[in-house]
């Protein structure tokens, strides 16, 4: 038998090790998730609670979005090997996130394949939240911190209203989010493992390929791989994972090149011109000017949950300020740049907010407010201790400390609790059912016709027998999309149906043939009330039935 | 589709050797534990073993004395040096004399042989050897004064039957293609050899390395007919059981220098190759007990030939994904080799710095661009090596390209192993 000198990898020969340079042992306590029975209980307990709070009721509250249909319904195109969309693939966003959600949800969809709607697919969704909750678990527990602060940032991840809202659709972020928290968990890995951060690398690029503003958040991960790396083997590993992904990272733009897609040209779209429409949105306003949008959209996320986005930012803002005296402050460096990095280019005020935005700081958040308490906890138990430190101020502490537990919770409590008892009770999309229902009721001849709707009806209707893309038309695509407009010469007069939602509404605006089948249309059926009301609106073309319009 | 399915089979087949050798490459990079195990640990001052250090020599009287003198300056207590060289070299053999008279441990053996190489020079030498164990250098060797003391303690604290000491070329400047070789020198002593230690594989180096005595004289010493005896002792005696040890220490490595040109260069490979070749078909790896080892054998023996077959495969490869149209998906594939090759060039690039950081040597930006511009010309070399050894291999031609003899009549006795 045969080993290398010392052998420190060879369990038969342990006298042979080294005593290793003082520099390479690891004074962190070494944690074995897999082997520790306190955390896989406890994981094992809030995971099983989280999905029940978010998976109660899915797929009623929140109200359907429209990128949510977007993203299934190319997921569905995936599915079928129609290409990576069902219209003209733009490059609007890296094509990764909904392939994933094609792979996710291929058995169910192939075995039922009129499941595949908004509603019934968003149950996908639990198993990312899943995942990421784990990660989150993981990833607290390898910046050293204790158990029951790893747990409460589990929990702030997964339970609060905020997130519980904003998990349960089906948004590429929270694809994204669990990419970047493997990514996290492998740069942080306690065995310092070449191949771990090579794979943190891969699993960034991931990242980024499902949702491209991932790309802001890679310092944080460098300085998190840069901080648990060893000072012989760094080199190696940062250059191994910023190579991995960078290489993962260029299969896109490749991609683009392979379809003579790289840059703009005539009658093609070009992944040139998809960055440049996302980079040239317009703004949404600074986050505090009261009349902007980016305080609108700030406000819609306080509704649901203060203590996240508010306490996050303040513990991030606490960890950095103690960083020189702080052992935790040090360890969650990387959790805490990311959140203000996402905190500094949601300040630009020239800057587009989309309400997906806080999702990605949404694990980050939780794990800086755990760890701020946890700081705080020490400094209210542990600091300045000695052995002789007199009994009624040990109890004092303690006293403190239940104190600040019970304030805490008293404040929290309530407000999650409606929070969450809304998001498990609500149902916010009996219009959506209705309409879908209506349509197919009520329409004698799906196949002949052609009927404007906002994506998160749109594979509904297909299900229905309506032709996916001519006869059953995401509504912008309308105006946008030349391929579409081709079918349409006399505009909105070729159209039968507009399913006016409060998304279509909302749009039309900037629409013109929207617009004006909206204007020359008159209601059939109306559900719900009020702003949230859903129209379905015939055409009213007295000159010739529209019928069968539009070659395929 | 048919075009498809076999570019993606050949590209996968690219990507895994890669990905494989790769991995090996880094070995001693995957953690910090790992690369502090790989070096020597410090002797305790204690001395148990005595070592026969053989120096064979074969016109190489302008450096063999210098060469001498560095190992007499060493600090451990108990060894004899015992040189040998060639009853036709008076030269080199007046050089090897005078330092005999000088120094009682350094005692000369002649080799008689009508036909000489290495292997046949130290079995001539193994029966005079008095040690405890035998250790090789080549003449124009610096070996560290403390390096036997430090292998010294290595045997006695792991019970080795071989220790592997590291070696290393050190002109990288010299030319563009040194910089490649020392780089290849440094990650196979600094790290792959350390993995083949670990998985009980090892094809051993041809110098500074260190045998018991009676272990080596079980095994009937080196193979006299094999290219690569070096390699072929350490598969046997791996392949046995022995226990084999490698340790790499930057200050304790034996430093030598790439060859002066281009030709010897390719020569030098070609032997190499050979040899490896030939090892593999005496078939002693056979005896390795596990699936997995044998697998590494395998694979490691057969470098050369899959360095030829994939230096003509892979510009095809890449030429059909070009040319042919096919599918986006086939075409990411045949990308994956090419990945997978800018994944090793990277670690190559930091592997440069390292390599300039342990040496204390000032590695400039020229070197890194030459280590990247070289890069493909280095392959073309190696693939040349490699076609060259099949070739030779597969003519017969079985002599040391140092010498004009062909030795058709070794050819016979290698064939007989040969599969029909």
């Amino acid at each position: 038998m045969t080993s290398t000198l010392p052998a420190a990898t060879t369990p038969t020969v342990p006298a042979q090790r080294p005593p290793a340079p003082k520099n390479v042992r690891d004074t962190r306590p070494s944690l074995r998730f897999r082997s520790s029975r306190p955390d896989l209980v406890l994981c094992g307990v809030l995971l099983a609670a989280i999905l029940v709070v978010q998976g109660w009721n899915i797929a009623d509250y929140p109200t359907l979005s429209d990128d949510e249909g977007t993203y299934l319904a190319q997921a569905w195109a995936v599915q079928q090997g129609k290409g990576l969309a069902h219209y003209t693939y733009w490059y609007d966003h890296p094509p990764l996130g909904w392939i994933q959600i094609a792979l996710l949800i291929w058995i169910p969809a192939h075995l039922s394949p009129s499941s595949m709607t908004v509603g019934s697919m968003r149950t996908a969704m639990l198993l990312i939240s899943a995942v990421s909750a784990v990660l989150v678990y993981v990833l607290a527990r390898r910046l050293s911190l204790p158990t029951w602060a790893a747990g409460l940032a589990m929990v702030l991840f997964g339970l609060s209203p905020l997130s519980v809202v904003l998990q349960r659709e089906i948004f590429l972020d929270n694809i994204a989010v669990m990419w970047t928290l493997l990514a996290f968990c492998l740069a942080a890995s306690p065995s310092r493992h070449l191949w771990h951060h090579f794979g943190a690398g891969i699993a960034a690029a991931a990242a980024v390929l499902t949702k491209e503003t991932m790309l802001v958040i890679l310092p944080a991960l460098f300085v998190t791989m840069w901080r648990h790396s060893h000072r012989d083997t760094r080199k190696f590993a940062l250059t191994g994972a910023v190579t991995a992904c960078a290489l993962i990272g260029l299969a896109y733009p490749l991609f683009a090149l392979l379809k003579g897609e790289l840059f703009p040209g005539s009658g093609h779209v070009s992944l040139w011109d998809g960055i440049t429409y996302q980079m040239s949105r317009p703004g949404s306003g600074f986050v505090l000017d009261p009349g902007s949008g980016s305080y609108g959209v700030l406000h819609s996320w306080l509704y649901y949950d203060r203590v996240l986005p508010l306490g996050g930012l303040a513990g991030a803002l606490l960890l950095l300020v103690t960083w020189r005296w702080s052992v935790t402050a040090r360890a969650l460096a990387g959790p805490a740049l990311t959140v203000a990095i996402l905190a500094l280019v949601a300040m630009r005020p020239s800057g587009y907010l989309p309400a997906m935005y806080v999702i990605q700081a949404l694990p980050f958040l939780a794990l800086v407010l755990a760890g701020g308490a946890a700081s705080v906890s020490h400094a209210v138990l542990r600091r300045w201790r000695d052995t002789t430190e007199k009994t009624y101020v040990t109890w004092g502490r303690r006293g403190l400390a239940a104190v600040l537990v019970v304030a805490a919770g008293a404040y929290v409590v309530p407000e999650w609790y409606d929070g969450d008892r809304t998001a498990v009770t609500t149902d916010a999309n009996a219009p959506y059912r209705a309409a879908s229902a209506w349509l197919r009721s009520e329409v004698k001849d799906p196949r002949d016709t052609r009927v404007l709707v906002d994506d998160a009806l749109w594979l509904d209707l297909v299900h229905q027998g309506y032709r996916p893309g001519l006869g059953v038309i995401w509504f912008y695509k309308a105006d946008l999309d030349p391929a579409v407009t081709r079918t349409m010469p006399r505009g909105w007069r070729d159209l039968d149906y507009v399913v006016a939602s409060p998304t279509v509404r909302r749009d039309a605006v900037d629409l013109p043939t929207v617009k004006a089948a909206i204007e020359h249309s008159t209601p059939v059926a109306t559900f719900g009330r009020g702003e949230d009301r859903i129209e379905i609106r015939h055409i009213n073309d007295t000159t010739t039935t529209a019928t069968s319009g539009g070659s395929r | 589709m048919l075009t498809s399915v076999f570019i993606a089979a050949i590209s996968l087949v690219l990507f895994w050797m890669a990905a494989f050798t790769l991995w090996w490459q880094m070995h001693a990079w995957r953690t910090p534990e790992v690369l502090a195990s790989t070096r020597f640990s410090s002797p305790d001052g204690g001395e148990g073993l005595s070592f026969s250090l053989l120096l064979p020599a074969r016109h190489e009287q302008a450096v063999l004395d210098h060469t001498i003198q560095r190992l007499l300056e060493s600090g451990h207590t108990d060894f004899e040096i015992i040189v040998i060289v060639g009853h036709d070299d008076p030269e080199t053999t007046a050089v090897a004399r005078a330092a005999e008279a000088r120094d009682p441990r350094v005692r000369v053996v002649v080799d008689h042989h009508e036909k000489k190489n290495k292997p046949k020079a130290m079995n001539t030498a193994l029966p005079h050897c008095r040690g405890d164990v035998v250790g090789v250098f080549d003449a124009e060797d610096q070996v560290h004064p403390e390096l036997l003391a430090h292998v010294d303690h290595a045997f006695r604290t792991t019970g080795a039957d071989v220790v592997q000491g590291g070696v290393q070329l050190i002109n990288f400047h010299s030319s563009w293609y040194s910089l490649r070789n020392c780089l290849e020198y440094f990650f196979w002593f600094r790290s792959r050899l350390h993995l083949h230690a670990q998985k009980g594989f090892i094809p051993l180096g041809g110098n500074t390395v260190f045998v018991r005595t009676d272990v080596l004289r079980e095994a009937d010493g080196w193979d006299p007919d094999c290219l690569a005896e070096d390699c072929d002792l350490g598969v046997r005696l791996s392949s046995v059981g022995k226990k084999v040890v490698v340790a790499y220490d930057s200050d304790m490595v034996t430093k030598e220098e790439t060859p002066g040109s281009l030709m010897s260069l390719l020569k030098q490979r070609t032997r190499w190759n050979q040899g490896f070749l030939q090892v593999y078909r005496k078939r002693d790896w056979k005896q390795l007990p596990g699936f997995g080892q044998r697998l590494l054998a395998r694979y490691t023996l057969m470098t050369p030939y899959l360095q030829a077959v994939s230096g003509v495969i892979i510009p095809l490869n890449v030429a059909i994904a070009l040319f042919l149209d096919v599918p986006v998906g086939i075409a990411f594939i045949t990308f994956l080799p090419a990945v997978t090759a800018l994944v090793t060039f990277v670690f190559e690039l930091v592997g440069l710095h390292d390599f300039g950081k342990q040496y204390g040597l000032r590695v400039r930006f020229v070197h890194y661009l030459k280590l990247i511009v070289g890069g493909p010309f280095y392959q073309v070399l190696l693939a040349g090596a490699a076609v060259r050894a099949v070739w030779r291999e597969q003519r017969g031609r079985n002599d040391w390209e140092l010498t004009s003899h062909v030795g058709a009549h070794l050819t016979e006795a290698i064939r007989e192993d040969v599969p029909a």
